[in-house]
């Protein structure tokens, strides 16, 4: 999975815009990707599109951006060919020469170098230029009333689509470096022309104006033009004799015989047009489709960049990803609801056995006098007792227990290891366990505390033993 | 996933929290870990099995803490352990991995094992008492035992209950542990949280500087959080206000029943996006298991589109109409300054040129009903985006206060939350300073149009404060 360069297509673009509607990843996959590919951390997007390579596979639905934008592709080939032959045709209707009336020059100069000129400095002002000043001048270009009438006829609804997937900037430079493109073509077309004509044919040039230009300042205009090449190419700067010779308005309306004598001197001209086409209509043309093209890439990436979910993507690729959780799955308990069962709601005065769980005996002793509870058998089990001393408490127990406990001190297995002791022992009839708030409540204990005393004697099974609720 | 020989590294600091059951060791663990999946319960026992939950950054393991099942038969441990020859203190640990070794299939002693077998393994002891009830001399065993695991050890008091016995039992742990430190998971706040990392950092030498990076991981992740939140309410109030909701009708135009219609199911859209929202911020919190809770929010019983909610979460119609004015709707009349008086005639006159009384008040013109395309033939009735101008600030307040509450969850927390309107007003949480911002982002949405970069920029600002301030 090399990426071998960064450049971004329309593709990846569009792409990249259809996989993040599907699937995002979630930030721990997305930052091990990030780690797997260390080398790209510091190119976001080379590795949003090793990404894109990597999860490609998820896109479950057919790309019909795609299809649309080989529909475009096939559209704009289509009239980048017409822009070709539409510049040659123009070139030979301009250049037709009938035998009689030569060529003016000045007509092939105004669409080999004016419009050129004019066109472009349109274009880089609306280029330029924000929003609705490039909305109101591309209403100039024939290119976009083409295009508007194609693409309604070629998929209709899906228009309004392709529209939503680009934003307007993208647009325009998408346009702007179509509309360069097939200028270009239609330049070289007419350059084309041009020499088929001068290969095929005898070609006599002319020129004429109702403006009052003289010679010699007609010279000074061309040179002028011909300045970028005239110094390395003087043969292709018109003389000031061949200016003279071709000065149309001299001839009259007769063509002067002479004159189509000197046909191959007249025919001269075609260096210094093709030249003014080369370079006018071509070369400078061909550097406002490279700008263009350049602007236009400038513009893919950054909105690549900005394509919804991408500033996630690229925000988990650099964040350390953090996990707290435990990876173990835990079986939850099942809890079971309390019920009444070996429940006692009453309290005797009098107990022949009184034995605290975890109680000094001045603490029960408290206790007895709180509640009124009395006996001539007092012991405290649990604590730091031995288990033998537990065990003597347990076998010494006899008749009526009441085992008092600190209710909020839940019952731990010590204890009913303790309380199965106390139920072998034959002589005790019953065993009541009294769960005791703390002293500064005054013992009362908390219905919950109490509650789960009652949930662990029950699952006791146990007739003999019992839970106090007062 | 991760490459496995980080994961074995087993040279990290590593925490059990151990102590008596039913004292709330669970919910410190799901509280530092955040961790809500935790099972706490009434019921002693609730945890069964040790489970670790690492802090893992990149795969890579920080520190580790271990919830254990509490104590059930200390005094029989003890007492097997005092009955062995005695050791010199250097070799108290080998008896402990003795008992380990000899009642591995000792049903009794299930418990024990887990809890004590991280400790063995290089666990510090963190033992949790509950300090709102009295010390009791049957703590000594199990402290016995620690003791003789001889692992570097702190005592954490937690208040369960109303009382408080934390001086008796802060003289108590402090002849055991050298280390004795308040923390309540229910409560804690992140700082506390961070405090207590601080303390278990110096249980161990080694251990400081892990626990710090640790320290630094959770403070950037918290930021993160915030600004993930923050991104969430403001994508969704802009998603909320620009929204239209689009229908096609067959007629010349539309019924008041087709409108109706629409209208209620241009509402459920909105709740619809609003519980989305919730739930993303459920999870940026790592609060899964909330749906699980009923009613955890008594959010819900309020609804978005209730005059009750409108009362609670939205502006008063005098803030209203400042905000409204310096917004631009009347731009530069000063009237603040006219305002500064009270005087409610004034008010609803100006109201009246903001845009209606009722459209900030009540909900009933607060969509624009459009038919669209009758030309082409194909017609479609549209509701949207919201005109009322109080709408945002309502789904605001109701976002803040939701986000601050999960925010500040404690991840032990299992019951429901009560909503506690004074505690929550919009007007006070984002002033009228903060409001002009946060108009100039509402206006472009009122109008279908979508917000300036920049003015989202400032929104999220505004709203980052507000959050912070209730956090
Ligand atoms: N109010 C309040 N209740 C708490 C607090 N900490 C724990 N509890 C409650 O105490 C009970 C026991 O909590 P757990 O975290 O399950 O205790 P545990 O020590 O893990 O219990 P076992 O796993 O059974 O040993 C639960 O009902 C908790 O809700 C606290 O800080 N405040
Ligand atoms: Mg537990």
């Amino acid at each position: 999975m090399q990426i071998k360069n960064s450049k971004i297509s329309i593709k990846s673009y569009l792409n990249l815009l259809e996989l993040l509607n599907e699937y995002r990843g979630t930030h721990e996959e997305n930052r091990l990707f990030a780690l797997k590919h260390e080398a790209l951390l510091q190119n976001p997007k080379k590795m949003l599109l090793a990404w894109m390579q990597k999860n490609e596979f998820r896109k479950t639905q057919t790309l019909e951006s795609l299809s649309i934008l080989q529909k475009l592709s096939i559209l704009g080939n289509f009239i980048g060919l017409f822009s070709l032959i539409f510049g040659f045709i123009a070139g030979f209707g301009l250049l037709s020469y009938s035998g009689h009336a030569p060529v003016n020059v000045i007509y092939y100069l105004l669409f080999a170098m004016f419009i050129p000129l004019l066109s472009m400095l349109v274009s880089m002002v609306s280029l330029l230029s924000s929003g609705t000043v490039f909305n109101a001048l591309s209403l100039f270009f024939p290119l976009h009333w083409i295009e508007t009438v194609l693409n309604f006829f070629s998929f209709r609804d899906k228009v309004d689509v392709v529209n939503t997937l680009f934003s307007d900037e993208l647009k325009k430079w998408m346009f702007m470096s179509r509309l360069q493109l097939f200028s270009l073509l239609f330049s070289v077309g007419l350059l084309f022309a041009l020499l088929v004509i001068v290969i095929s044919k005898d070609i006599a040039f002319s020129w004429s104006t109702t403006l009052n230009v003289s010679n010699m300042g007609f010279f000074k205009l061309l040179a002028c033009i011909g300045f970028p090449w005239g110094h390395t190419l003087p043969s292709a700067i018109p003389s000031v004799e061949l200016i003279e010779m071709s000065h149309y308005y001299r001839l009259g309306e007769n063509l002067n015989t002479q004159m189509i004598q000197n046909a191959d001197k007249l025919g001269a001209w075609w260096k210094y047009l093709a030249m003014v086409t080369l370079f006018y209509a071509i070369f400078l043309r061909f550097l406002l489709w490279l700008a263009t093209r350049y602007g236009y890439q400038e513009q893919l990436e950054k909105d690549f960049l900005e394509l919804d979910g991408v500033q996630k993507l690229l925000r988990e690729f650099n964040t350390p990803f953090v996990s707290t959780e435990s990876p173990k799955e835990e079986k939850h308990l099942e809890i079971v609801k309390e019920s009444d069962e070996q429940v006692s709601h009453a309290v005797a005065k009098v107990y022949e056995t009184i034995i605290g769980w975890n109680f000094s005996n001045d603490e029960i002793l408290l206790v007895n006098d709180a509640k009124g509870i009395s006996s001539s058998n007092i012991s405290t089990v649990g604590g730091n007792n031995s288990f033998a001393e537990d065990q003597k408490v347990a076998k010494e127990a006899r008749a009526e227990v009441i085992l008092y406990v600190k209710s909020w001190e839940p019952p731990t297995m010590d204890f009913i290891d303790f309380l199965e002791e106390l139920l072998a022992n034959d002589n005790v009839e019953e065993i009541q366990v009294y769960p005791l708030g703390t002293v500064g409540r005054n013992y009362e204990s908390d219905e919950r505390e109490v509650a789960i005393w009652k949930r662990k004697i029950q699952g006791l099974k146990s007739k003999k033993v019992w839970v106090i609720d007062v | 996933m991760y490459s496995s020989k980080e994961s074995l590294n087993n040279d990290y600091p590593k925490f059990a929290v151990v102590g008596h059951p039913n004292k709330g060791k669970s919910s410190i663990v799901s509280s530092l870990a955040l961790d809500d999946s935790v099972q706490i319960g009434d019921t002693p026992g609730t945890t069964q099995v040790k489970r670790g939950f690492p802090l893992k950054v990149d795969g890579k393991i920080i520190y580790e803490l271990f919830d254990t099942p509490g104590f059930q038969r200390a005094r029989r441990v003890l007492s097997w352990l005092n009955d062995q020859e005695p050791v010199s203190a250097d070799k108290k640990g080998d008896v402990v991995r003795a008992f380990i070794a000899a009642h591995r299939d000792d049903e009794r002693f299930i418990d024990e094992i887990e809890l004590l077998e991280p400790i063995m393994n290089g666990a510090g002891i963190i033992y949790v008492v509950d300090a709102s009830k009295p010390y009791g001399s049957e703590y000594e065993t199990e402290m016995e035992i620690l003791r003789w695991c001889g692992q570097p050890s702190m005592a954490i008091l937690n208040l369960i209950g109303e009382e408080n016995y934390t001086e008796q039992w802060k003289s108590a742990l402090g002849h055991y542990f050298r280390m004795v430190r308040t923390f309540n998971p229910i409560k804690a706040t992140f700082r506390e949280h961070i405090e207590l990392l601080d303390s278990m950092s110096q249980l161990k030498e080694e251990w400081t500087k892990p626990i710090k990076v640790a320290i630094k991981v959770l403070e950037d992740l918290q930021q993160q959080k915030i600004e993930q939140t923050v991104d969430s309410i403001v994508s969704n109030m802009v998603k909320t206000l620009s929204y239209i909701h689009r229908q096609k009708i067959v007629g010349e135009s539309a019924t008041t029943d087709e409108e109706e219609k629409l209208k209620h199911s241009y509402r459920e859209k909105i709740i619809k996006f609003e519980k989305e929202q919730e739930q993303n911020i459920e999870s940026i919190w790592n609060h899964r298991s909330i749906e699980k809770v009923e009613n955890m929010l008594v959010l819900d019983n309020v609804g978005l589109f209730s005059k009750e909610s409108a009362s609670i979460f939205g502006l008063s119609q005098q803030q209203l109409i400042i905000t409204g004015a310096s917004a631009g709707a009347m731009g530069g009349l000063g009237i603040d300054l006219l305002l500064g008086g009270g005087s409610l005639f004034l008010g609803s006159i100006i109201g009246g040129a903001v845009g209606g009384v009722g459209a900030m008040m009540g909900f009933d013109n607060l969509y624009e009903v459009k038919v669209l395309g009758q030309s082409i033939g194909k017609r479609e009735l549209t509701v949207g985006p919201m005109q009322n101008l109080n709408f945002p600030y309502i789904l605001l307040g109701r976002s803040l206060y939701h986000s601050s509450v999960i925010a500040k969850r404690s991840h032990a927390m299992r019951d429901n939350i009560d909503l506690e309107q004074e505690e929550f007003l919009t007007e006070q949480i984002i002033d009228s300073d903060m409001r002009k911002t946060l108009e100039k982002v509402h206006v472009s949405l009122r109008k279908g149009d979508e917000p300036k970069e920049e003015d989202l920029k400032a929104y999220k600002k505004v709203l980052k404060e507000s959050f912070l301030g209730l956090l």
